[in-house]
């Protein structure tokens, strides 16, 4: 069964709704799931009051729940969190903690993400075909217990802290990454294939990032290691161009591993005295 | 004529309580100890500008209308709200703030001060990293080494350094300066005294910069108290300095870290970071090992910087990192003079320091999601409250924008820029002269501001401003649930 | 109003009274002997009735504790309290906010708790937030025993004027009692040192950490305070620290004249450590346990460990610096000048951790062997070794053998062999938890007036839902955790405040505090020379330092004479 949600009106003030997540739907009918509360501001309504709420056949054999939602729901905040299965599909921009804590199932966005999507993330897939906020992946304030699973790619852009204090699993940016992109990341792989705004694995302590597009420099705690010919990403992907490594955290007695594109860093070049 | 002593001066975060008023007729006649800022900020509560009736925009225009009025206006536009914020806070009584709190929770709002302007990023530092600090006396008493980072406490905190660093006196740290700032003081006024120091300094401690290659170890190695200033550009505290390091602007990042590691004693593999020589740098980190109590003061410089909140992180991770090595604390330097009592009371509450939502039932906090500036600029609110404060002046233009297009209601002792784009205004007593309360200096030491003289006729305080809305929002719910 | 609660179980230890079934009668806040036909009836047959709980000992206010809450967003963002038609909303976990806090508390029974450390030049602040919680009724200790003028008066054997001292402070910061930290270690620490047995002497005063203790425990004779002098030991968090501990309460041993304790040592657990590292960690119990055996001149608490992430929090500035390192978690020190210092370090308990487990054990060890449970109390060391509303596991702990054997199963088997909790059969009554959770707490603190279910006492009532005849302790633990977490009903000052656990009504909560009439002035409130030399010691004018009355919500002064 699949659930397909049109937003009734333009949304103005945040909205939280957690209940819109596949377990929540699952095994209430369309009735039931119009009664669903959410919060619009300070004020409680229920799920039909800001949805129009259908249900769609999908293909023979698929047992796993489904939502789509059809439009802009970038004041929604909550989609998804804490999912296990089934997936969400969203054709329009969403707010912010997009699969937050998801441990299962699949959220597609045709559009932009809030901050904090899959913050803190323990498994699933998230795919943002549109740009991605900022903390993407990061934990709550003050936590360091970062993404410990599952699977992030982002096709358009990401904002600053992408993979904050990461543990596990791997984040793919397409597109350009804002700074601190892997602060305090522990293990796990990060993919940028765009440009990086700098500071890349402050405080990383281990784990793996990979930049293929410019960074101005490195943090001077970072130790060069050499030159490498390939890293792997993951099992299907292998990036396969000349790349300098770096070793650092050092003011975080870190041994995470920096690669960064050579061909894209000429100014990296006084490294290579290091050979 | 009465001299009322001991007074506590609200204005900046020094909270500096040892002010001596002279009052004649209910006016503020006299100001002694206090700095020219206190000065200016005791004198003005008899201006003749002072606004003292509540106001009503009627058709475009701001018209004079009772309190209750003003009162019953704000109420319901409150009470309509969705999602009304709640802004300022920081230039008020922790009294005031409480109450402030309760009416947010009764209107399920957004309660947010003006830390997420300046300090927020040292908080949020804070929750990642934690903070090992002191109060200012513990300074006073023992630091050999004094370290103004991103600041300009000669600007914006006058008395810090005389009162609480460098120039002060403790148990166990001299100040070089206290015999002669007493001879001085002996023989002319205050005013003549800072000029004069201010010569002195010019002249006798010409610092050497860092970036014009001057090598720190001839400036650094004297003996007693020491002061480093580390900024952009050459302050007017930095020419007080034994030794000043002008950074590269956006680089602070990298010279803690090249700090960090230097105290690791971890190879660095480039020349020069954010601008200075490594090797000047080694210096300066042995200083900073070898003192017996270092402290560092970090201002907005840091805060507002390019790293922002990990900015503070990394100064806060170099004072742990030299805990290891001596003694050391890192404090912000809290500008408004009550901005860590807002902190301090919403955190009681609530648990959190500020950005406080409250749509819910119960306080969520996340700065970026529920602080302020994010919700204006996203367009999310539909009322305001802002107390004692004046964002329209420093806000974003764009959150500025949605701000003034929404219910705006304003308390404040003046017409400012915000008030005059408010749709209810009503006017208040200045807390800390004209009404009591408490607040906590950037040290987290409470200190109570006092009456001294009574405010205009039909003004009242914050605190019972807020009283009034909030027992009017009561009623005006209950009428509703009443009619169904 | 008054109340009348019926045929109840009523476990009343200070009166003697052990589970027989007996009405109590309220009448205008307190016990009366009798009230009229139209009070309000509570039927509380086939419950138990106790007198409302004592805290001695748990870190519910102040600047420190703020700085915990601030620290932790992530520890409180998932257990909120919503606003009621009564209630204000809050938060909770391991520093809950402070609405949250005297709910907790009501929810469970208590109704008198000890905020442990207050900086005396942050008072303020303390008390601003125990007005703030409602419902129960508080106080705080001030810390001075790294107080300049306290380690000169005593450097100087001027014991008298340090009692005046001491006076004066108590009454400028609204306390109770004299609170003394790692002795001498805080001074210490304002360079980042500290001092390592009670010996040591004290950098740049001349004085050693047993001076001090000796000193302040005849200033608390001197001045007749309620409660006995409330020390948290050197070395405290140190393996090897029984005999600390050990040497510390013999220094005081001489001061005792067979009536009175002198000494409180708290959260004993902490102080409690044998070995010579953390690898051959192990329980000093038995031996802090024969000397209390064989005394009767100390009292302790527990600091009972629990299995949990909590915050620790406490005056000793070395040790949480210690704590910061062992763990890498983020820290945070606040040093307070002239008088005391503090830190604060997230950490979690894991029953798999060798160390955490023989801790918890240690805390059940000395309140199990210690024969007479008049002389150990239940607490946490709230949040330092588990948030209060940690009590009912507590409870269930010390009721019953089977639920210590569930708890041994999980833990680290190196902690399970070191352990002497399997050879302990002993299990608390309802009598033994209700010594231990309020008589004895409240005879401790020389509350004469809470505690008890007396004649005139106040009427702070705890009913629980548990049949004494027919629940047996040991064996439904679960039902007695249940009971206790939940009371049937709280009544504070006559009031019904909680009924199954749901708060009725928010109600404000007394501060107490010590009004101490020396028979000459002290010193400091006369001479100018004195209020000079103020103004070297602190950045606040003399003035400005005392907390005024109008702080306290509702001020609840006791009077004592002093000999001074």
């Amino acid at each position: 069964m699949m659930i397909v949600l049109t937003p009734i009106r333009e949304f103005k003030v945040p909205i939280f709704a957690e209940c819109i997540s596949p377990e929540v739907f699952e095994g209430k009918n369309i009735v039931q799931i119009g009664q669903l509360p959410v919060y619009e501001g300070n004020r409680e309504k229920k799920l039909q009051e800001l949805f129009k709420i259908e249900e769609a056949k999908t293909a023979e054999g698929v047992a796993e729940p489904a939502i789509t939602i059809q439009g802009d729901v970038s004041k929604l905040k909550y989609i998804g969190a804490g999912m296990t299965k089934g997936e969400i599909v969203i054709n329009g921009s969403v707010g912010m903690y997009l699969g937050e804590e998801m441990k299962g199932g699949k959220i597609t966005v045709y559009g932009n993400a809030g901050g904090w999507a899959g913050s803190a993330m323990k498994g699933g897939t998230i795919e943002i075909h549109g740009d991605a906020g900022d903390y993407l992946a990061a934990p709550y304030r003050g936590s360091t217990q970062g993404m410990s699973g599952g699977k992030i790619i982002v096709y358009g852009n990401a904002g600053v802290d992408a993979g904050a204090y990461m543990r596990k699993g791997i984040i793919k940016v397409h597109g350009n990454a804002g700074q601190f992109v892997g602060v305090g990341m522990h293990d796990g792989v990060i993919y940028v294939k765009g440009n990086c705004d700098g500071r890349a694995g402050s405080c990383m302590t281990g784990g793996t990032i990979v930049i293929s597009g410019f960074i101005e420099s490195i943090l001077p705690t970072f130790t060069f290691e050499g030159l490498k010919k390939k890293v792997k990403i993951e099992e299907s992907e292998v990036v396969e161009v000349p790349l300098y490594l770096f070793i650092g955290d050092l003011t975080e007695n870190g041994k995470g591993k920096l690669y960064v594109s050579k061909a894209n860093n000429p100014q990296l070049y006084y490294y290579e005295r290091f050979l | 004529m009465t001299v009322v002593k001991a007074v506590t001066c609200p204005v900046c975060g020094c909270l500096c309580d040892d002010i001596e008023l002279t009052v004649r007729n209910g006016r503020i006649i006299k100001v002694k100890n206090g700095c020219a800022m206190c000065e200016a900020k005791f004198l003005s509560h008899a201006s003749d500008h002072r606004p003292t009736k509540s106001m009503i925009r009627r058709e475009g225009k701001l018209v004079e209308v009772s309190l209750e009025e003003a009162v019953r206006k704000a109420a319901e536009i409150l009470v309509d709200a969705s999602y009304p914020v709640l802004y300022g806070w920081s230039s008020t009584s922790c009294e005031a703030t409480k109450v402030g709190i309760e009416l947010c929770e009764e209107i399920g709002g957004v309660i947010d001060n003006t830390a997420v302007v300046c300090h927020g990023p040292s908080i949020l530092a804070v929750q990642q990293v934690g903070i090992p600090s002191c109060t200012l006396g513990q300074v006073r008493h023992r630091a050999d080494l004094i370290i103004y980072w991103g600041c300009d406490p000669w600007s914006a905190h006058p008395r810090h350094i005389e009162r609480y660093t460098a120039f002060s006196e403790g148990r166990f740290e001299k100040s070089a300066w206290r015999t002669y700032i007493n001879k001085v003081k002996a023989l002319v006024g205050s005013k003549k005294i800072e000029s004069a120091i201010r010569r002195l300094a010019i002249k006798s401690w010409e610092p050497a910069v860092a970036r014009v290659e001057k090598s720190p170890s001839q400036y650094l190695s004297r003996e007693g108290r020491k002061l480093i200033v580390v900024d952009v550009r050459r302050t007017k505290t930095a020419e007080m300095a034994d030794y000043f390091i002008q950074v590269e602007p956006g680089k602070d990042y990298e010279l803690f870290k090249a700090m960090r590691a230097l105290i690791r004693d971890q190879e660095i593999e480039v020349d020069r970071v954010a601008g200075v020589p490594v090797e000047y740098l080694e210096d300066v980190v042995d200083v900073m090992v070898s003192c017996d109590f270092g402290a560092i003061f970090f201002g907005l410089g840091l805060t507002m910087g390019s790293a922002k909140l990990k900015n503070i992180e990394e100064a806060i991770r170099l004072t742990r990192d030299l805990n290891m090595r001596t003694k050391f604390i890192i404090m912000p330097m809290r500008g408004h003079f009550n901005v860590a009592g807002a902190n301090i009371v919403s955190t009681w509450e609530t648990g959190y320091p500020f950005a406080v939502d409250f749509s819910l039932g119960y306080p969520r906090y996340n700065p970026g999601e529920t602080s302020v500036v994010d919700i204006l600029l996203r367009k999310e609110s539909d009322a305001a409250l802002v107390i004692a404060s004046d964002p329209v002046s420093n806000f974003p233009h764009k959150a500025s924008e949605h701000l003034v297009q929404k219910p705006l209601i304003v308390i404040d002792a003046h017409m400012n820029v915000t008030a005059s784009m408010a749709d209810v205004f009503i006017p208040a007593a200045m807390v800390g002269i004209e009404a009591e309360g408490t607040a906590y200096r950037m040290d987290h030491v409470p200190i109570p501001l006092k009456k001294v003289v009574d405010p205009p006729e039909g003004v009242f305080s914050d605190e019972e401003i807020l009283r009034l809305i909030l027992s009017e929002v009561r009623k005006i719910k209950k009428e509703r649930m009443e009619a169904g | 109003m008054e109340l009348l609660i019926k045929n109840g179980y009523v476990f009343d230890p200070l009166n003697g009274i052990n589970g027989e079934k007996m009405d109590i009668a309220v009448k205008s806040g307190k016990i009366v002997e009798k009230v009229s036909k139209k009070a309000k009836v509570i039927d509380a047959s086939g419950m138990t009735v106790m007198p409302g709980g004592v805290d001695i000992h748990s870190h519910i206010a102040g600047g420190k504790v703020n700085s915990g809450r601030m620290l932790r967003p992530e520890d409180h963002f998932r257990d909120v309290e919503k606003k009621t038609a009564v209630t204000r909303s809050g938060v909770g976990y391991s520093i809950p906010s402070t609405f949250t806090t005297g709910y907790r508390y009501a929810r469970m029974g208590w109704t008198t708790v000890m905020d442990p450390a207050m900086p005396p030049l942050e008072a303020k602040h303390t008390h601003e937030e125990l007005s703030d919680i409602p419902i129960i009724d508080k106080a705080s200790y001030p810390l001075l025993g790294d107080w300049w003028f306290v380690l000169e008066y005593l450097r100087d054997g001027r014991i008298e004027e340090c009692a005046r001292h001491v006076a004066w402070m108590l009454k400028a910061t609204k306390g109770y009692a004299i609170k003394i930290v790692n002795p001498g270690g805080l001074e210490a620490w304002g360079f980042g040192r500290n001092v390592h047995s009670i010996n040591d002497p004290i950098p740049n005063f001349c004085i050693t950490p047993r001076e001090i203790i000796r000193g302040l425990c005849k200033v608390n004779k001197l001045l007749h305070l309620p409660h006995t002098i409330h020390l948290h030991t050197n070395n405290l968090g140190m393996p090897g620290n029984y005999l600390t501990t050990l040497e510390t309460m013999r220094c005081v041993e001489d001061m005792y004249d067979g009536g009175k304790p002198v000494m409180h040592i708290t959260h004993c657990q902490f102080s409690a450590f044998k070995g010579e590292d953390w690898r051959t960690f192990d329980t000093g119990a038995e031996e802090i346990a024969e000397y209390m055996n064989a005394h009767s001149h100390v009292t302790l608490d527990m600091g009972q460990v629990i299995f949990t992430d909590t915050t620790t929090m406490t005056a000793d500035g070395p040790f949480q610096y210690t704590l910061y390192t062992l763990t890498g978690n983020k820290w945070v020190n606040h040093d307070v000048e002239t008088e005391t210092s503090s830190g604060i370090v997230p950490f979690q308990y894991r029953p798999k951790s060798a160390v955490h487990a023989t801790q918890w054990s240690i805390g059940l060890e000395l309140a199990l062997l210690i024969k007479d449970p008049w002389k150990i109390f239940l607490t946490t060391d709230h949040p330092n070794a588990g948030p209060f509303i940690g009590y009912p596991q507590v409870i269930a702990w010390l009721m019953s053998c089977k639920a210590r054997e569930e708890t041994l199963k999980k833990l680290h088997p190196k902690a399970r062999k070191k352990s002497l909790l399997p050879t302990i059969n002993r299990e608390f009554s309802l009598y033994d938890i209700a010594v231990v959770t309020r008589a004895g707490q409240a005879l401790a603190l020389g509350l004469t007036f809470k505690g008890h279910l007396g004649v005139g006492a106040d009427a702070d009532i705890a009913i629980y839902n548990i049949n004494p005849e027919k629940l047996d302790p040991s064996r439904d633990y679960e039902a007695v955790i249940k009971a206790f977490g939940c009371a049937a009903y709280t009544i504070k000052g006559g009031d019904i405040v909680v009924e199954n656990g749901e708060v009725l009504k928010h109600v404000p909560g007394a501060t107490l505090w010590v009004n101490v009439e020396t028979c000459k002035p002290c010193e400091m409130e006369v001479d100018e020379g004195l209020k000079r030399r103020f103004r070297e010691y602190w950045t606040v004018e003399y003035e400005n330092y005392p907390v005024d009355e109008h702080y306290l919500a509702i001020s609840r002064k006791i009077n004592v004479k002093a000999d001074v």
